[in-house]
C-alpha cells in the first residue's frame, strides 16, 4: 500500500496552502527588515550610517548632510538602523521594491 | 456526396481532430489541477494546456542543422495523424464507430503503436545525446507494456467469442455488464491499467521523458509549433488510450434515458474516459520514476503475467 | 565503444553550473570527470579588501543555503584571532540560528533529492514543510535566509519571550512532518527501489577520501564538530550524532531526515536553558597579529575558515574550505558501474553546494591536466 496515498487524497478536500499573492498578503513579523525609511528632521549629520554599511549604499548629501540609500546597493541588513544615535533609520516592511530604473531608487 | 461530407465532418470535427483535442487537451488540463491539489497547492487552471499550446503556435520553429531534418519534421505530424485514426476507429457515440474494419482491434494496437515508433525515431534523429538515450529508454519499455497490453485486449477478445471487432465487444457487454466485472478478466483489468500507465508515459513509467536525467528525451530539440503538435498528440493519447480500455472493459458508449431525456452515449463515454484519467493522475502522484531496467522487469512479471492468468481462464473455464 | 554523456552546465538536474563529463557504455558509467568553477567569485580575495565588520556580511554570501554556518565559522575564527569571548546567551542563540539553518537545509535538500527520481509530490510537500522552519527564522531573526542572527562579538538581535510559544508549535510541526517523511521514504517502495543499493560509498572509501558530513554519516564514519570540537552552547546540550552502516543514496536520506530530528530536540534545549545576560561582546576596531581557525558543522559537513591578522582593521588573509568541495572526490566510487538514470540522485545525495565549491582549482581542458595556481602565479595574472 504506497504511503502517500491517503496523504495525496486527504489534501484534495483540504484548503490550499498557497497565498495568492498579490491578491492575498501575509502578516510580516515586527522584526522584519524592509527598506530602510530616512527621517530627516531628526539627522544631525555625524555620518554613522555612512561608515557602517557593508555596501557602501549610504551617502550624506553634500549641502543637507543628510543621508540618501541607494536601494540599488542595500542589503537591508539593519546596521545604519541599528548604529543611528538618533534612530533616524527606521527599516520599514515595504519589500516590494521593483522599479524599472534601478539607479533612481533612493530612499530618503 | 452526404457520404464524403460526413467523413469530413467526422475527420474534422466529431469525433475527429476538434473533438479529440478539445478533449484530450481538457482532460490533461484538469489532470493538472487535480495534481496541484493532491500537492496541497491551487495547480494552473483548468484551460492551461490550451494556453500552452497556443503559445508554442507563436514561436519561431527551429530545426537543428546535425538532425536528419525530414525525419525530424514527419515524425510529430506521424503519431497526431495516427491517434487521430485511431479515435475514427473508436465507437465514441454508438457502438458503431465511424470507420469499421475487419479486425478493429489488431488495427487499433498497431495505430497505437505509431506514436511511439516515430517518438523513438524522432529522438534519433535529433542528433543529440539525450534523444538518443531517451529513444533507446523508449525502445525497452516498448517491449514492457506492449505484452501486457495485448495479452490482455485479446483476453477480453476471447471472452466476446474471439471476435476482434470492437462494435461486438461493445453489444457483449450491453447485454452482459462489464467485462471489468467478470470474475475471469479482473486480473486483465488491472493489467490494462498497469500497462496504460507505461503506455501514456506517466510516472512510475515516465522513463524515456525523465526530466531531471536527459532534459526531455527524444523531444529535447523540439520547439515551436513542432513541440505544439507533439503536446497535443500527447494528450490525445491520453483520451484515446483511456478510451480502448474503456470500450474494452467498461462497456463502450451507452446511450441513456433519465427521466424522459435521452442522453447519447458520448456523455457516459466521456465520463468513463474521466475517470480512468483520473485513476491515472492518482497513480502518478503516489510514486517515483522507476529505472528502465527496474520497469522493464516489472512489466514482464506483474501485468503480464496477470493477463496470461485472464487469457488462460477465459480458455479454459 | 564509450559515449560521453555531457551534463551541464545548463542542465535540469543541477541548479548551479558545472560540467560533468561521463563516459557511458550502454547505460553503465565507466569514467568520471568533473570541472568546476563557474561559480568562482573571487571571495577570498574580496574578504582581504573589507574590514572585519564588512567581511562578515560577505563570508555570509558565500552560499545562500548555509549562510548561518559560514558567517558563524568566520565569527569564530576572527573572535579566536581577536581574542574575543562570546556572552552565553549569545551562545545559545547562535546554537539556535544553526539548528533552524540545518532543518531548512536539510528539507530542501530532501525536496530536491525528490524531484530527481521524479516523485514532485514528495518535493512539493517537503518544500510546505520548510515553510515553518523559514518562517520562523524571519519571525525572531527579520528575513527568511540571511537571517542574521550571529554577529561578531555575540549575536545581532534578542530572543523575545513572546516568540517562543509559536516557536514551540513550528517546532512540533517540523517534527511530525520529519517523521512521516522518515516513514513514506524507507516503506516506498518506488522510492527504495530508486535509493537502496545505489552510490554506495564504503566505509574504508569515505575515510580515504576524506569525506565529510551526512556523506560520511550515512558509510558509518562517526565524526561531528558539534561533539567531537564543541562551538557555540554545544558542550552544554545533550544530542546524538546519527549514522547509517549502508552508505547508499537511502542511508544519506534517512541521516538527514533524522538529523532534523535532533535539531529540533537541540532547539527545544537551547530555548529551555538560554542564560539571561547581555548578547553582544565589544569587537575590536583594530585586531592584532595573529592567526587562527574556526571550524563548524555546516548542514553539509565540516566547514573551515583560517584567518590571519596583521594588527589593521582587514584580514590579511582569509582561506575557506567548504565540506562540498571535500565531497566532490566521493563522487567517483560512488558513480563507476552504475548507470546513467543513478547520476543526478547519486550526485544530489552529496549535496552539493556549488557556490561554496569554487575556489582555486584550474583544469586545463586541453591537456587534461589539473593544477592549483599559487598566489604568485595569480598575482601575476591580475596585472
Amino acid at each position: 500500500m504506497p504511503r502517500m496515498l491517503p496523504d495525496v487524497l486527504k489534501n484534495l478536500f483540504r484548503k490550499p496552502v498557497t497565498v495568492k499573492y498579490p491578491k492575498q498578503r501575509r502578516e510580516l513579523p515586527e522584526n522584519f527588515r524592509g527598506k530602510p525609511v530616512v527621517d530627516k528632521e531628526k539627522c544631525i549629520g555625524c555620518g554613522l550610517c555612512v561608515k557602517v554599511c557593508p555596501d557602501g549604499a549610504i551617502t550624506l548629501d553634500e549641502k543637507t548632510k543628510k543621508p540618501r540609500i541607494w536601494m540599488g546597493l542595500c542589503m537591508m541588513c539593519g546596521r545604519c538602523a541599528e548604529v543611528c544615535p538618533r534612530k533616524v533609520i527606521t527599516m520599514s516592511k515595504e519589500f516590494e521594491l521593483a522599479t524599472y530604473n534601478k539607479y533612481k531608487a533612493m530612499s530618503e | 456526396m452526404i457520404e464524403t461530407l460526413w467523413y469530413v465532418f467526422a475527420y474534422f470535427v466529431f469525433p475527429g481532430i476538434l473533438f479529440a483535442s478539445a478533449v484530450g487537451l481538457l482532460f490533461m488540463g484538469i489532470d493538472r489541477k487535480i495534481t496541484g491539489h493532491m500537492q496541497h497547492r491551487i495547480g494552473p487552471p483548468i484551460w492551461q494546456e490550451f494556453l500552452d499550446v497556443g503559445k508554442l503556435f507563436c514561436k519561431e520553429d527551429v530545426t537543428p542543422a546535425a538532425a536528419n531534418s525530414f525525419v525530424f519534421n514527419c515524425a510529430p505530424l506521424l503519431s497526431f495523424g495516427a491517434l487521430i485514426a485511431v479515435v475514427l476507429l473508436l465507437p465514441i457515440n454508438s457502438a458503431q464507430p465511424v470507420l469499421t474494419s475487419v479486425a478493429d482491434l489488431i488495427v487499433i494496437i498497431y495505430l497505437l503503436n505509431i506514436p511511439a515508433v516515430c517518438m523513438m525515431l524522432a529522438g534519433y534523429a535529433s542528433g543529440c545525446p539525450f534523444g538518443t538515450i531517451g529513444s533507446s529508454r523508449y525502445v525497452i519499455q516498448l517491449f514492457g507494456y506492449e505484452l501486457a497490453f495485448i495479452i490482455a485486449a485479446f483476453a477480453v477478445a476471447a471472452k466476446a467469442g474471439w471476435s476482434l471487432g470492437l462494435s461486438s465487444i461493445v453489444a457483449y457487454q450491453a447485454q452482459n455488464g462489464w467485462m471489468a466485472f467478470q470474475v475471469a478478466l479482473i486480473p486483465a483489468a488491472i493489467a490494462i491499467l498497469i500497462a496504460a500507465q507505461g503506455k501514456l508515459l506517466r510516472v512510475p513509467f515516465d522513463i524515456p521523458e525523465a526530466e531531471s536525467e536527459i532534459v526531455h528525451g527524444p523531444q529535447t530539440e523540439y520547439s515551436g509549433p513542432k513541440l505544439a503538435i507533439l503536446r497535443i498528440a500527447y494528450d490525445i493519447e491520453l483520451f484515446v488510450v483511456a478510451a480502448v480500455v474503456v470500450v474494452l472493459f467498461f462497456g463502450g458508449p451507452v446511450p441513456h434515458t433519465i427521466g424522459g431525456v435521452h442522453i447519447p452515449g458520448v456523455v457516459g463515454f466521456l465520463i468513463k474516459c474521466f475517470g480512468i484519467v483520473v485513476l491515472s493522475t492518482v497513480i502518478r502522484n503516489i510514486a517515483a520514476r522507476l529505472r528502465i531496467d527496474q520497469a522493464l522487469k516489472f512489466f514482464w512479471t506483474f501485468p503480464t503475467l496477470l493477463a496470461a492468468i485472464s487469457l488462460f481462464l477465459v480458455m479454459v473455464v | 565503444m564509450t559515449f560521453i554523456l555531457p551534463i551541464g552546465p545548463q542542465h535540469p538536474a543541477l541548479e548551479e553550473p558545472t560540467h560533468f563529463r561521463i563516459e557511458v557504455k550502454g547505460e553503465e558509467i565507466v569514467g568520471v570527470d568533473l570541472r568546476l568553477g563557474y561559480a568562482h567569485r573571487g571571495i577570498e580575495k574580496a574578504l582581504t579588501e573589507r574590514s572585519y565588520a564588512h567581511g562578515f556580511y560577505l563570508s555570509q554570501r558565500v552560499c545562500g543555503i548555509c549562510n548561518a554556518t559560514h558567517s558563524l565559522a568566520f565569527t569564530r575564527a576572527v573572535e579566536s584571532v581577536a581574542g574575543v569571548e562570546c556572552p552565553d546567551r549569545a551562545r545559545y542563540i547562535r546554537v539556535i540560528d544553526g539548528e533552524l539553518e540545518r532543518i531548512h537545509s536539510h528539507l530542501l535538500w530532501a525536496g530536491i533529492a525528490a524531484h530527481e527520481i521524479g516523485f514532485t509530490t514528495l518535493f512539493m510537500l517537503l518544500w510546505r514543510d520548510r515553510e515553518h522552519a523559514l518562517d520562523m527564522r524571519e519571525l525572531l531573526f527579520g528575513h527568511r535566509i540571511y537571517a542574521t542572527g550571529t554577529y561578531l562579538g555575540g549575536a545581532r538581535v534578542d530572543i523575545e519571550q513572546k516568540h517562543i510559544p509559536q516557536l514551540t508549535r513550528a517546532l512540533a510541526e517540523l517534527e511530525k512532518s520529519a517523521k512521516h517523511y522518515i516513514d513514506v521514504c524507507t516503506s516506498d517502495r518506488t522510492v527504495i527501489a530508486r535509493c537502496s543499493g545505489v552510490g554506495v560509498l564504503t566505509k574504508k572509501d569515505a575515510r580515504e577520501l576524506c569525506a565529510v558530513g551526512p556523506t560520511a554519516r550515512a558509510s558509518g564514519v562517526d565524526f561531528d564538530i558539534r561533539r567531537d570540537d564543541p562551538y557555540a552552547a554545544y558542550d552544554e546540550i545533550r544530542f546524538d550524532v546519527v549514522t547509517e552502516r549502508d552508505g547508499d543514496v537511502l542511508a544519506k536520506v534517512v541521516v538527514r531526515l533524522r538529523e532534523i530530528l535532533e535539531s529540533v530536540e537541540i532547539i527545544r534545549q537551547a530555548i529551555d536553558a538560554m542564560p539571561k545576560g547581555p548578547i553582544r561582546a565589544k569587537f575590536p576596531e583594530n585586531v592584532p597579529e595573529n592567526e587562527a581557525v574556526g571550524r563548524v558543522e555546516a548542514p553539509r559537513g565540516e566547514l573551515m575558515y583560517y584567518v590571519r591578522s596583521n594588527g589593521t582593521n582587514k584580514p590579511e588573509r582569509v582561506r575557506i574550505r567548504t565540506p562540498s568541495y571535500a565531497n566532490w572526490p566521493s563522487i567517483r566510487p560512488m558513480l563507476v558501474g552504475g548507470t546513467i538514470a543513478e547520476i543526478p540522485i547519486v550526485v544530489a545525495s552529496i549535496d552539493p553546494c556549488f557556490s561554496c565549491t569554487d575556489r582555486v582549482t584550474i583544469v586545463d581542458v586541453k591537456t587534461g591536466k589539473a593544477r592549483i595556481m599559487t598566489k604568485g602565479e595569480l598575482r601575476g595574472l591580475q596585472k
